[in-house]
């Protein structure tokens, strides 16, 4: 995704302003000068040349990384390579290991895929409720309550998890104190850290308040688009609000439903901080690693690179796997 | 007046070095000959990378440091802070890119890893020539060694004990616990007194809370056999010490379920909070408990950890070395700047500031013999009990992935019997050493 939104915005900074008088002008003055001078063998290089410094760029920044963390995940790369620059090539050797370890089927995978399923649903459906609210406010309340949804999407993902780390700390924590005003617990009797399904159900929590802004602002800025007309004249018909929202607002919104659901698959699937700061998630408790938490750990914590590294390029084909569905679906839609 | 006799300690050590090297005829790697050469270093400059966060005033510390040591070889002082949580990943690419600093602070478990893969140079030669060997405490000299080389100079040790309330055991008529039973009988008749107490939580994200108990019981955390490692922590004995250690929270209820997922930090935050009866801590906490919430103070005691029936159990002896890096081209200006931080006046000073104790045996002879409530307990527990991880890289690797930590939450929350919980370590362990 990234590639695709990057290279044009890239390619026009530094070639531009250098080609104005040819490139930049009307369509029709690149056509005249071509049949007039002849120099059309020259024309399908040009985009290139003028892409070429961005790509570049993003040879650099982009590429080469990943084709180094492929590298790596082919080798048993550890603090020993680092340090001599050596290559320690062994195939395939890493991928059979990780895919052959019952642990990635029975624990990793299903938490990662599961939790970023709910996440993804739980995100896009609050999401859009809160921006069908907003959209019927006036413009002062819709100005406050945007304002007020964006606080949660402006705290830093590690400050956000502290804060519901505390607000669940067993202890001394806000849901454990009224808990026990209601009698219902007694403090320090029960950790929902150490159990598998509530921490994922506080992590989910912590997701998806830090994420839903997004969803409900971009799908807010689309529900402005819809011309009133349509609801008015659905409503003379006597369709229900609820008739009209799967009927109007979600036919005409799909494309930027589409948009916020793979960003959000992307995001969730590749959720690192906010596990890896709860209690037990940064490798005490192995219940609740994903495939972040767990590339981490072999990579940094046990310096074991190139298996971290095969982990992290198991996490982008399935990404990639996904989105390819997404766009699949989406295209084939627009087609019909 | 300080800074004067500061110089001169320094300066007869330096000379002396010379005379040693002098004497020793050129046998030694060192490539500069000669007592007066050692002096002159001006111009040059040595950079140095120092842990942050152990000293509390260690600007003004280094300040001193860097004018002694100046005045001393003529050579400037670069001293560059890193925090402890980053260290380790930006030691390793250094390493890679060869941008190394000449001298560093490295935590006591890492430098095994470092040596091994040839970042640190051999300072035994060196110990040897200044006539070290035998004044330095030996835990951290162990954990500095690889293939018989020392890798490492010892520089401070802390070491955990048990930090309670004396207040409220004074309150209580309760005496510091001299074996396990009378541990077990104390945290009884504290929470009997003060039932809102939590007398003796059992953290389990804290690897180092678990091993006085393993080693107490007579068991081990892994063994060594010619070239191989084995793990021992699911033999009967180390079993034994686990059952014992997570019953206080499973069996007697002195812990609380919220302990299951605490890292020390979480333990001495209760603690400060007046929450907590007894603790597993460091030899630096109870300063930064009482700066912390002043009402502590004269409320807190310490008593090194007991042994199963008598005497002590082993406790986990950490702390820092300094490691001069190979790749540095100025290894006797670098030899000079470590000998003078981890012997004499700079190493006690550093260790009365951060309350840790120096690596220099005669150093921590002085400091026990000062006899500080607060202090003297901790270091009973170093001299007589301290004791190392495996000294092998591949224990930096099982650290790494948290085994004991997963073992004990897995206990602690109900998950696993002790016994299933220390055959998955004992395992995964194995897995490791065996790769």
């Amino acid at each position: 995704m990234a590639d695709l939104r990057a290279a044009p915005g890239a390619s026009l900074d530094p070639a531009a302003p250098a080609d104005r008088p040819t490139s930049g002008t009307a369509p029709t003055g690149g056509t005249r000068r071509r049949r007039a001078g002849g120099l059309g063998h020259r024309s399908p290089l040009r985009p290139w040349l003028l892409l070429a410094p961005g790509l570049v760029v993003l040879g650099v920044l982009l590429l080469w990384p990943l084709v180094r963390v492929v590298l790596l995940s082919l080798q048993d790369y550890g603090l020993r390579q680092i340090a001599s620059g050596e290559s320690n090539w062994v195939g395939l050797q890493n991928y059979a290991d990780i895919l052959g370890d019952s642990y990635l089927w029975t624990t990793v995978l299903p938490n990662t895929v599961l939790f970023a399923l709910a996440c993804v649903v739980l995100t896009v459906a609050l999401g859009t409720a809160v921006a069908l609210f907003l959209n019927t406010l006036g413009g002062f309340w819709r100005g406050v309550g945007a304002t007020a949804i964006m606080v949660a999407w402006a705290v830093p993902a590690i400050t956000g998890t502290y804060v519901w780390v505390w607000i669940f700390d067993p202890l001394n924590g806000l849901v454990a104190s009224v808990l026990e005003g209601v009698g219902a617990i007694e403090p320090g009797t029960v950790n929902w850290f150490t159990e598998r399904l509530s921490f994922y159900a506080i992590a989910t929590l912590n997701v998806v308040h830090h994420g839903f802004p997004f969803v409900a602002i971009t799908v807010l800025a689309g529900l402005m688009t819809i011309p009133n007309e349509l609801h008015e004249a659905a409503k003379v018909d006597g369709a229900s609000a609820w008739r009209r929202f799967w009927s109007i607002t979600a036919p005409i919104l799909r494309p930027v439903f589409a948009v916020v659901t793979i960003l959000s698959t992307i995001w969730d699937f590749k959720v690192f901080t906010q596990i890896y700061l709860m209690p037990g998630g940064n490798g005490g408790n192995k219940d609740v690693f994903n495939l972040g938490v767990w590339s981490y750990i072999e990579s940094f914590a046990q310096g074991k690179y190139g298996m971290g590294s095969a982990i992290a390029v198991l996490l982008t084909l399935i990404l990639l796997g996904i989105t390819l569905v997404y766009m699949r679906t989406l295209f084939k839609e627009e087609e019909l | 007046m300080q800074r004067r006799s500061t110089v001169a300690v320094t300066g007869t050590l330096v000379l002396a070095l010379g005379l040693a090297a002098c004497g020793s005829g050129g046998g030694s790697g060192s490539e500069t000959t000669g007592g007066d050469e050692a002096t002159d270093f001006s111009g040059e400059t040595l950079t140095v990378w120092i842990m942050e966060g152990t000293n509390p005033d260690a600007d003004a510390f280094f300040d001193e440091v860097t004018a002694a040591f100046e005045e001393e070889t003529g050579a400037d002082l670069q001293i560059e802070f890193q925090p402890w949580a980053s260290a380790h990943d930006k030691f390793t690419t250094a390493i890679a890119g060869g941008t190394t600093p000449d001298v560093a602070e490295v935590g006591t478990t890492w430098t095994g890893e470092f040596a091994d893969v040839g970042a640190l140079a051999d300072l035994s030669d060196r110990i040897a020539e200044a006539g070290l060997e035998d004044d330095l405490v030996p835990g951290l000299v162990e954990s500095a060694t690889l293939d018989g080389g020392v890798y490492g100079m010892p520089w401070y040790a802390g070491v955990r004990s048990v930090v309670y309330r004396a207040d409220l055991f004074e309150a209580a008529g309760i005496e510091a616990p001299t074996s396990w039973d009378e541990l077990v009988a104390a945290a009884d008749a504290l929470k009997a007194a003060n039932p809102e107490i939590i007398p003796f939580p059992v953290a389990g994200d804290s690897q180092y809370g678990a091993m006085p108990f393993i080693w107490g019981a007579g068991g081990d955390l892994a063994v060594q056999d010619g070239d191989t490692w084995t793990s021992e922590v699911s033999s009967p004995e180390s079993v034994e010490g686990l059952e014992f250690y997570t019953g206080l929270a499973t069996e007697h209820g002195f812990s609380t379920a919220a302990a299951t997922t605490w890292k020390e930090t979480d333990l001495l935050a209760a603690f400060e909070q007046g929450q907590v009866g007894m603790m597993i801590s460091g030899s630096w906490t109870p300063g930064k408990i009482v700066s912390d919430v002043p009402d502590m103070e004269g409320k807190i005691g310490a008593f090194p950890i007991p042994g199963q029936t008598e005497g002590l159990s082993d406790s986990f002896l950490g702390g820092s070395h300094l490691g001069v890096f190979e790749a540095s081209e100025k290894q006797d200006l670098a030899w000079t700047f470590v000998e003078m931080m981890t012997t004499g006046e700079f190493a006690e000073a550093w260790g009365q500031q951060s309350g840790y104790f120096p690596g220099q045996t005669s150093l921590l002879e002085k400091v026990i013999e000062e006899d500080d409530p607060m202090v003297a307990p901790f270091a009973q527990q170093m001299v007589e009990a301290g004791r190392s991880v495996p000294v092998t890289p591949l224990y930096g690797q099982i650290q790494g992935k948290k085994t004991l930590e997963t073992m004990l939450q897995s206990i602690l929350s109900g998950s696993a019997t002790v016994q299933e919980a220390a055959d998955t370590a004992a395992a995964d362990m194995d897995e490791t050493f065996g790769s």
